[in-house]
């Protein structure tokens, strides 16, 4: 395997070809060449490009340089404040040391259905900015990933940054992440919700699902049972259970399918009460 | 085979090593004899590998050698000497946090890196620092005591 230290993001690209892969954190991508699960041409280190690790506000958005870590949205209080449940997200991803290196892009690209930071980034309506020699172009991350481990970006594009919408005084949120233990846990469930909140009906609602399908996802069907609405019982209840009949779980080591599905169910309703600042029906 | 020449600084001391483009961190420190740091599982699970990069704790297994050229590496060695231990290495003895030391390494650097960030950690803070180090050994209890302990005395400023 060849390496290549990019200097800067046109080096990146124009390396980017004929089976190369990109590396920043490494956190995925070291150990699946070490044990063969990955075969790459070139490494090409992207690590070392400051310019894309930085977390700003802009233009009323957020912007999350590709390369910040999780350790960066920790320290954050944009993050904190803006951003909670990413910045809960964070908290509960892997333990220090993997989160000093674990960088944002690197989490989404790996495409795991249990990417920790995709609920919150989904239900934050996130936008991916994209780079290739071609040009620039970007996705909406809901349409971002295709099929289990597989993303609409092409091999030689790199994820410059990630944009997302900040959440105002009146917003609503929530997130939870189902796991066997506090922490170095892949998630058996994880769940974010957002409620853009307008004169106490809820003008938008955004459910951001992970480690229940073959991809993290929004759940719309049961955001449709939110939206418009002054939310009560009886939308929190049609929501959960929309969100439990859109789940597509696998049974594995850490649950079953249909554990994951009830908890799927559970969990959003949970959260869109812990949102609402409504009583949980059970002691959680 | 593509091979490249490396520089990195490691516990105060220039190295310069040739690296495969594939080889670990980890792997190459042990080669050129920093077998302090563990290698165990080489997939991020176990923190016997921690290392501090540029004053940053990670885990060695987990990037290329090449990632790392121009950095400065610190080792548990780097943290303290037999002569002249850190305050963790010191309590870690006191407390009886060593069993069969495996674990020491990583648990010295990500004990270092907590102290480091925050003086006065809660019993809680301390096992959120410590969740990326597996200790088959001890059940943790005279780790985290240590590291409470190792606290006091920095804040202390008491060295004896
Ligand atoms: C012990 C351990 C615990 C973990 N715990 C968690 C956890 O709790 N939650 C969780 O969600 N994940 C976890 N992970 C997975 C991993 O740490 C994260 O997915 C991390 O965010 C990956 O980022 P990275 O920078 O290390 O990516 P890398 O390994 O550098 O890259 C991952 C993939 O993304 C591509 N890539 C990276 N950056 C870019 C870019 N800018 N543009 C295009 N492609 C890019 C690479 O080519 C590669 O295919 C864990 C991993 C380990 C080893
Ligand atoms: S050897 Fe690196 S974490 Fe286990
Ligand atoms: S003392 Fe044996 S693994 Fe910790």
């Amino acid at each position: 395997m060849e390496f290549l230290r990019a200097a800067s993001v046109d080096e990146a690209l124009a390396a980017a070809r004929d089976g190369a892969a990109f590396v920043a954190g490494g956190t995925n991508l070291v150990p699946d060449v070490l044990f063969g699960r990955k075969k790459i041409s070139r490494a090409v280190d992207i690590s070392r490009l400051d310019e894309l690790r930085y977390i700003e506000e802009a233009d009323g958005k957020i912007r999350i340089g590709a390369l910040a870590t999780v350790t960066d949205l920790l320290d954050s209080d944009l993050i904190r404040t803006a951003a909670s449940p990413l910045h809960e997200s964070a908290l509960e991803f892997a333990g220090p040391l993997v989160r000093n290196r674990a960088s944002v892009a690197g989490n989404l690209m790996d495409a795991s259905p249990a990417a920790d930071l995709a609920p919150p980034l989904l239900a934050q309506d996130a936008i991916v900015e994209l780079v290739s020699v071609e040009g620039e172009r970007a996705l909406p991350l809901s349409e971002f990933f295709l099929d289990y481990r597989k993303t609409a970006v092409r091999p030689e594009e790199l994820v410059t940054a990630i944009v997302i919408d900040p959440l105002g005084a009146e917003d609503r949120c929530a997130y939870y992440k189902l796991q066997l233990r506090r922490a170095m846990a892949i998630a058996v469930v994880g769940v974010a919700v957002v409620l853009r909140m307008n004169r106490g009906v809820c003008a938008e609602a955004v459910i951001g699902l992970g480690a229940v399908a073959a991809i993290p996802y929004r759940a719309h069907a049961a955001e449709a049972h939110l939206r418009g609405k002054e939310i009560g019982e009886v939308e929190i209840e049609s929501a959960a259970a929309a969100a439990a009949d859109s789940a597509q779980p696998i049974d594995d080591v850490r649950a079953s399918a249909s554990y994951r599905r009830k908890m799927c169910g559970v969990l959003v309703r949970r959260m869109l009460r812990k949102a609402m600042g409504m009583p949980q029906t059970v002691a959680v | 085979m593509n091979t490249y020449e490396i520089n990195m600084r490691v516990n105060e001391k220039d190295e310069t090593l040739d690296v495969q483009g594939d080889e670990t961190l980890l792997r190459a420190l042990r080669r050129i004899g920093y077998v302090e740091v563990k290698l165990s599982c080489e997939g991020g699970d176990c923190g016997a590998c921690a290392i501090l990069l540029d004053g940053v704790a990670v885990n060695a297994c987990l990037m290329f050698a090449a990632q790392a050229d121009g950095s400065e590496v610190t080792t548990v060695r780097g943290i303290g000497t037999e002569d002249d231990l850190h305050p963790v290495q010191e309590q870690l003895i006191e407390k009886g946090g060593v069993q069969c030391g495996f674990c020491t390494p990583g648990v010295v650097v990500s004990a270092k890196a907590l102290l480091d960030e925050n003086a006065a950690p809660s019993r809680e803070d301390i096992q959120r620092g410590l969740a990326g180090n597996l200790c088959r050994c001890t059940g943790y209890k005279k780790i985290f005591e240590a590291v409470s302990a190792a606290a006091r005395q920095m804040r202390e400023g008491d060295d004896s």
